[in-house]
């Protein structure tokens, strides 16, 4: 007795296991069979990772060109002048005899900046009075603007602090306290994380999130809709299994892409990699795990192949705001960015930012993890749902 | 007279279809006013403002104090968590709930009393560069404030006259100026060019479904029979609808950006209609070019959709073309957003001259002859019934 009741279980437990393996293959047959979805799924996120990086890879912007109108044309202005190309981020490119000259150039796109030095500029400062100079900065793209306005302002006082100490010399001011005259309080600034503030370091790990997201969604309702298509009555469907069965497979997929991304493209352009690999890798599996649900839900919203494509492809830009990190969720209405709490991008971008750029561990985005395990969990009862009323439809 | 009544005809066949096929429908006319919707309300406020950050006063004396109130007065600081250790501190912005931390020395009161050189030490969180930006910028205004203020209380106390002690600590002085977006509006630089990469997707897809679909579907002849054969008037009957849709769309997004968001319109109505009708045409002359060379509307989908969402990246608005590599550089040419985005700030932004966009015109120009150059293969693919219900 107790060995046929044995027996049964694990005959049971085969016959899952075996349908299991079927489901598997089935979803894994449709999606190499199937060119648009190969191209969605296994490729596009390696695809878009290299485009990205080769976009963002230089991530600093530096040697911006700007025009100088010299106006004064003495010793001192031209000290001035050394100073600003001498810099990182700005170097000048031209020297007009007039501003308008400038604006040409300016509206041309040839400079992005001018720095005008009036006549006068030395007899003011000789005379110990106040020296007036302009700096007009393209206010059109951001990067540029705080690039200029941070590198012009920093030459313009250093400048300005060499005047001040020759004055306070001539004017017999012990050399030992002059420091303390020119910068009583000294402003010692230090960037975490990412030092030398890269543009494709910063943005790089939430756009990769979102690819995941996108391309999963799109990608497994595009395969869901063929396979729906096709499929004789197939009478021993288990939902469950169906389910559980497409996640393992998705999971599986995009893991081989992260390790080709983390592992061989990001050490390439020197993308962040502070966090610990274990608690990055319990992270993305996670996270992998609630797009998986979420897409699977998602697909069965779907009747035609060309649909998830054309409604989906343009949330991309939106969820990437939403998730409150290249558009800061200071700047947005707090209620927007709570409701992007309901995608697995955004848990998943602050997550593996926190972690992956800024070296934090598991602990520290229980908030981010706990997320996205209830979110994995509802969506997987949805898409059990979705999936039960299919199968019974069906039959 | 024919000819018109013809392109009439399959023009009422499109909007037919526009109206009784929901994917249609919903993505020429609904999603675009979703996005438009979502955007706005993203980017109304727009301004990076309010940030919290931590302050360690080791000091806790009335200078310190000072310090930290000047630091809150900023526009870029919002709540100041006070902290008692820097390991706290340091969790705090490590967590993200704060983005800078300042750090004030034991004594620091007291070496500013006493005439020596004091600091003040500030962190800032890299992870979010616009945040950086801003704390970056204001922090160090108000420790500079507060530098100079105390440097003119010495001078004085030395003998020099208030006059002379601003002159002599601030001895050039410099005037900003900043052309186009005045306000360093975060919104207002990146709301036109999310708008617009909306815009530029929903055109694509649109148009390669409306000329895919009669292949997939296997409905060219009919669509051709309407057009009394014509195939030139069977593409203009049915760009029109498209077009004419998206033009309204676009004619939405300005009224958001210039009127709801109070951005400056610096060049005429008509050459925003102008600049708006080359867009879309270039980019509906591009998406019947790649559906004719694929013949195969879910593939055009995916490369266009790919197409038309990258040049967000590659267009600079971003990250500037001119940082990128050399060959991102090359890249960046390749799609009809980045001339438009050209025009648009040097035209409705910065009220530069036509004469300053010219390269840009014939760029655009030059994307919609792309379509012409197709139009053989057009014909093949839309009259041969080897090229339908490709999937």
């Amino acid at each position: 007795m107790k060995n046929t009741g044995v027996k049964i279980d694990i005959n049971h437990l085969n016959e899952s296991m075996l349908r299991f393996y079927y489901e598997m293959r089935g979803e894994l047959m449709a999606i190499f069979s199937d060119s648009g979805a190969l191209l969605l799924i296994v490729f596009a996120t390696m695809i878009y990772s290299v485009i990205y990086s080769v976009a963002y890879g230089s991530e600093v912007v530096g040697d911006i060109p700007i025009a100088i109108v010299d106006e004064d044309n003495t010793p001192m202005s031209r000290s001035l002048v050394n100073g600003v190309d001498y810099g990182p981020d700005t170097r000048i490119s031209y020297e007009t005899e007039s501003m308008s000259q400038a604006q040409e150039l300016f509206y041309d796109g040839d400079v992005y900046g001018i720095l005008y030095i009036p006549k006068g500029y030395e007899r003011s400062i000789i005379s110990g009075k106040q020296a007036n100079v302009s700096l007009m900065i393209d206010g059109a793209h951001l990067l540029i603007y705080s690039h200029i306005m941070k590198q012009g302002v920093a030459d313009i006082f250093t400048t300005g602090a060499k005047v001040e100490m020759a004055r306070l010399i001539r004017n017999g001011v012990d050399a030992s306290a002059i420091p303390s005259l020119i910068e009583p309080v000294r402003y010692d600034a230090q960037v975490l994380y990412n030092p030398s503030l890269g543009y494709g370091s910063f943005v790089m790990p939430s756009v990769l999130m979102v690819i995941i997201q996108q391309t999963m969604i799109i990608g497994v309702a595009l395969v869901a809709v063929r396979r729906r298509q096709y499929r004789v009555v197939d009478a021993v469907d288990n939902p469950i299994i169906t389910v559980l069965s497409k996640m393992v497979v998705y999971i599986m997929i995009y893991s081989f892409t992260l390790i080709c991304i983390l592992g061989v493209i990001w050490p390439i352009f020197d993308f962040p990699n502070a966090g610990n690999i274990t608690d990055v890798a319990l992270l993305l599996v996670t996270y992998l795990a609630a797009v998986a649900s979420l897409s699977i839900a998602l697909s069965h919203l779907f009747s035609h192949r060309e649909s998830p494509l054309m409604l989906l492809l343009w949330s991309s830009v939106p969820v990437l705001l939403i998730a409150g990190v290249s558009y800061p969720y200071e700047a947005m209405p707090d209620w927007l960015y709570k409701i992007g709490r309901i995608l697995p991008s955004s848990s998943g971008v602050s997550g593996f930012i926190e972690i992956n750029s800024m070296g934090a561990s598991l602990a520290d985005v229980a908030t981010e993890v706990n997320t996205l395990i209830v979110l994995a969990a509802i969506y997987l009862l949805f898409a059990i749902m979705c999936e039960y009323r299919y199968a019974k439809v069906k039959l | 007279m024919l000819i018109l009544k013809s392109i009439y005809a399959v023009f009422k066949r499109e909007v037919k279809c526009i109206i009784t096929n929901r994917l249609y429908f919903t993505s020429l006319i609904v999603l675009p006013l979703v996005m438009i919707t979502l955007f706005t309300l993203m980017f109304e406020r727009g301004s990076i403002d309010e940030l919290p950050i931590v302050v360690v006063d080791n000091d806790k004396s009335v200078t310190s104090r000072q310090l930290t109130s000047m630091i809150q007065d900023t526009r870029g600081v919002g709540d100041i968590t006070e902290c008692s250790s820097t390991i706290e501190a340091n969790n705090i912005v490590r967590m993200g709930d704060a983005r800078a931390m300042v750090v004030i020395p034991s004594d620091f009161e007291r070496d500013i009393v006493s005439g020596k050189q004091s600091s003040a030490s500030v962190l800032i969180s890299g992870a979010n560069l616009s945040t950086a930006g801003v704390l970056q910028r204001d922090i160090q205004q108000a420790v500079q404030s507060l530098s100079a203020s105390v440097a003119s209380g010495r001078m004085i106390s030395m003998g020099y006259s208030q006059y002379q002690a601003i002159s002599d600590i601030l001895p050039i002085n410099v005037d900003m100026h900043t052309i186009s977006n005045p306000y360093m509006n975060y919104g207002y630089y990146l709301a036109p060019m999310f708008i617009f990469v909306g815009i530029v997707l929903f055109t694509m897809l649109t148009t390669i479904y409306a000329v895919g679909r009669e292949l997939y579907y296997a409905s060219a002849e009919e669509w051709l029979m309407t057009a009394n054969n014509s195939l030139l008037i069977a593409m203009v009957g049915k760009l029109l609808p498209v077009a004419i849709v998206m033009m309204a769309i676009m004619g939405l997004a300005y009224f958001v950006l210039f009127v709801i968001m109070g951005m400056q319109l610096m060049c005429s109505h008509l050459m925003l209609l102008l600049i708006s009708i080359l867009l879309i045409a270039a980019y509906q002359s591009i998406a019947v070019a790649i559906t004719a060379i694929t013949a195969n509307m879910r593939l055009a989908l995916s490369l266009g959709g790919g197409y038309a969402v990258m040049a967000f990246t590659f267009s600079g608005v971003t990250f500037p073309v001119i940082a990128m590599y050399g060959v991102a550089q090359l890249f960046a040419k390749a799609f009809p957003l980045t001339y438009y985005n050209e025009i648009f700030i040097n035209q409705a932004l910065r009220g530069a001259g036509v004469e300053h966009s010219i390269e840009d015109f014939w760029a655009l120009l030059i994307f919609i002859a792309l379509g012409c150059v197709v139009w053989r293969r057009l014909g093949r693919v839309v009259r041969s019934e080897e090229y339908w219900r490709k999937d």
